[in-house]
């Protein structure tokens, strides 16, 4: 199978900066109801998402962006259309595919937190990692680590109810981030939140979203667009206006990204090199890519 | 894979901590259950025990022959019940004891005939008196031990009876001897030759309480009713290890005497114990059967509080789905939970079965007997409830959908 798709990619990766969508929508249709009842929730969408990109989608209710972010979720699926996730079509893969996926690639964030009431907050944030295989102790582990950065590591047993409305949007955060997956959805994270709370949590949003992070937000709120770099405004079931503030070369990207590209910029240096002069370029190669490995692990 | 459901089962450990009182009267539902069907299976094993023991006591020499065939299903078993005729009429005859005497390596042979009549005393009347008729060869077979006189003998076993040590007790108001008084049945005069000791052991493989039986001899009860039936043939061999061929011997002799009808069965060693009583297996029938209907009714009740449980944890399953678990998972976590409440159940109805087996043995010759064998088939009988009825919820459970699930905000 491996050998069947690896010629794909390479072709992919062949063309510039292709490798750096991350997510790319093409006539994503999402219908409601039949005959006379028919409705769609989105028509004929299509949008293509780069690594590093922090989007907002904004528009009237009903025009389609909370379904618009369960489908991206792989929470629902469209009627029909392409959904191609890293170079991967997922809009017609098993149920069970697609939740392997949502347990590594995204992390939902809610409007009602939707944390498990019965469960201490370092459980809630440690969820994502019961179905990806991990032992309780690193589980908790992990999930501290992911609290202590929210402030929180002094309240890891308390219970949700324990804790205030821009706490448990933190919780929530801590628990999309906590598998590092590459996508980070949010379904209007600030709508339940006071202008404070929801501040604070719009900070870590830019946080998470600084060190590469790929996030996709709805929202209601036209205040919050500072933090974007893109902007998207929807009416009934199609893109409205798409506003870029960032330029795609200054998106923030995630060290591995990092890497890959000092990586094949040395490697192009030292093959421009070797085209040159003669040293052999084989033994300075693997040199190189050996100190970008003991960086990563750094 | 291991490591996931080690994860559902501390889920469902915390899920059913967290509703202790529902979970406990669940599974004091099942437990209920599997305790009935502890105690009968553990009385049915404690009197087929007593039974063995028996066996054994009087000596690994013993041959059985009992009128019809083997009775091996529970239909042939029925089918003697509800049948009069078989009842009315053995198979067996006094003229078969001769026959089967005749065989090569038979040192004894005793008839069991076992009527009822009314005994008169000068002092009492009893009626429904069981009435044993055998012969002389009776104690060398079985050892009957004699408080008072001795048993039926060669001479006079026409009008000599020996009485239960109860049943003498009961006619003569005396625990002293009464040797040498008179009974009378139908109206004809018996002399009192021994009393037995006290024995207390109303199971046997004879089918005798010998406390209130009335020992005579067969003809003579033959001559005093018009008719006897003979329930079972004891038949005592000279060496043990000839008992196949002797028991062949037997069938063989007793074929020619009855000119080719087989309605008899010849047993020995273990098999003496297998149709005890045939009444007593269809009662014992009967209440494993009530007894697994109540175990139903356990699992219904399983199957209800995880209906409950999933549509309160609605909102639950959706989370755990949006943060990747699969409708696998859970599955998983829900049967693992319905599992585990009945295995629960299973190992309280244990405790409560031998509990009730034991009040019961105070009373009762019963002594509780719980082999490995009753309790795989505890828990292999909880596991199966436990996945009858927790795959409905459970499946209920997994086939949510997370969006719809998510909106389910409590």
């Amino acid at each position: 199978m491996k050998q069947i798709i690896l010629p794909v990619l390479s072709a992919k990766s062949r063309k510039p900066m292709s490798e750096n969508i991350l997510i790319e929508l093409k006539g994503l249709t999402k219908r409601y109801g039949y005959g006379d009842t028919e409705t769609f929730a989105l028509k004929d969408f299509d949008l293509e998402i780069r690594r590093g990109e922090f989007i907002m989608i904004m528009g009237p209710s009903g025009c389609g962006k909370t379904t618009l972010l369960d489908i991206i979720g792989l929470l629902d699926r469209a009627t029909r259309g392409e959904y191609i996730l890293n170079g991967e079509d997922v809009a017609g893969i098993s149920a069970r595919r697609q939740a392997k996926l949502r347990a590594k690639k995204i992390g939902f964030v809610f409007q009602n937190f939707n944390l498990i009431e019965d469960l201490p907050i370092i459980e809630n944030v440690a969820l994502p990692l019961v179905y990806t295989g991990y032992t309780k102790t690193s589980r908790l582990k992990q999930a501290s680590r992911a609290l202590a950065r929210f402030h929180l590591q002094e309240r890891e047993y308390y219970y949700p109810y324990q804790l205030s409305g821009g706490q448990q949007q933190r919780v929530a955060i801590a628990r999309a981030i906590v598998g590092s997956p590459e996508i980070i959805l949010a379904d209007e994270p600030t709508g339940n939140l006071d202008s404070h709370s929801s501040h604070i949590v719009m900070e870590e949003l830019k946080n998470i979203h600084e060190e590469g992070n790929t996030i996709i937000m709805v929202t209601h709120n036209p205040a919050l667009t500072v933090y974007a770099t893109r902007v998207i405004n929807m009416l009934d079931g199609q893109i409205d206006t798409d506003v870029k503030t960032v330029a795609d070369a200054n998106l923030p990207q995630p060290i591995s990204v990092k890497i890959k590209r000092k990586k094949k910029k040395a490697a192009e240096k030292a093959a421009l090199e070797a085209a040159i002069e003669l040293p052999e370029p084989s033994t300075k190669n693997p040199t190189k890519s050996k100190k970008a490995e003991s960086r990563r692990k750094k | 894979m291991a490591l996931l459901l080690r994860t559902h089962y501390k889920l469902a450990k915390t899920a059913i901590k967290e509703n202790r009182t529902r979970s406990f009267l669940t599974c004091l539902g099942i437990a209920i259950g599997v305790a009935s069907i502890i105690l009968i299976l553990s009385l049915m094993g404690s009197i087929s025990n007593l039974v063995k023991s028996e066996v054994t006591e009087i000596g690994a020499d013993l041959i059985v022959v009992r009128p019809s065939t083997t009775k091996d299903t529970l239909t042939d078993i029925v089918d003697e019940l509800t049948s009069a005729n078989s009842f009315q009429k053995s198979s067996l005859a006094l003229t078969d004891i001769k026959a089967i005497s005749d065989v090569e390596g038979v040192s004894a042979v005793a008839p069991i005939a076992i009527s009822t009549n009314t005994v008169t005393s000068e002092k009492n009347t009893f009626s429904s008196v069981p009435i044993l008729g055998t012969n002389t060869d009776f104690v060398k077979i079985e050892p009957l031990t004699l408080r008072h006189g001795a048993f039926l003998t060669g001479q006079n076993e026409a009008h000599s009876v020996v009485l239960g040590h109860t049943l003498s007790l009961a006619l003569f108001n005396t625990i002293n001897s009464t040797v040498g008084q008179m009974v009378t049945i139908m109206g004809e005069k018996f002399m009192v030759v021994g009393v037995l000791d006290e024995i207390n052991r109303s199971i046997n493989f004879d089918n005798i309480d010998f406390d209130n039986a009335l020992i005579m001899d067969a003809s003579a009860l033959d001559r005093i009713t018009g008719s006897i039936q003979i329930q079972q043939i004891n038949v005592k061999a000279t060496n043990t290890d000839s008992l196949p061929q002797v028991s062949e011997g037997i069938e063989k002799a007793l074929t020619n005497q009855k000119l080719g009808d087989q309605n008899f069965s010849v047993s020995y060693g273990d098999n003496i114990t297998h149709p005890a009583s045939s009444l007593f297996m269809i009662i014992s029938g009967m209440l494993t059967l009530v007894a697994a209907i109540s175990l139903v009714v356990g699992g219904i009740g399983v199957m209800n509080i995880m209906l409950v449980s999933v549509s309160e944890r609605n909102h639950e399953i959706g989370v755990r789905k949006a943060v990747g678990a699969s409708s696998r998972n859970i599955l998983m976590q829900f049967l693992f939970e319905a599992l585990i409440l009945s295995l629960l159940g299973g190992i309280l109805g244990l405790g409560l079965g031998y509990i009730f087996a034991f009040i019961i043995s105070t009373i009762t010759p019963f002594a509780p007997f719980i082999s490995w064998e009753i309790v795989l088939i505890t828990f292999l009988t909880t596991f199966v409830v436990g996945v009858l009825f927790g795959i409905y919820p459970a499946l209920k459970a997994a086939a949510k959908n997370p969006i719809d699930s998510l909106k389910h905000y409590r």
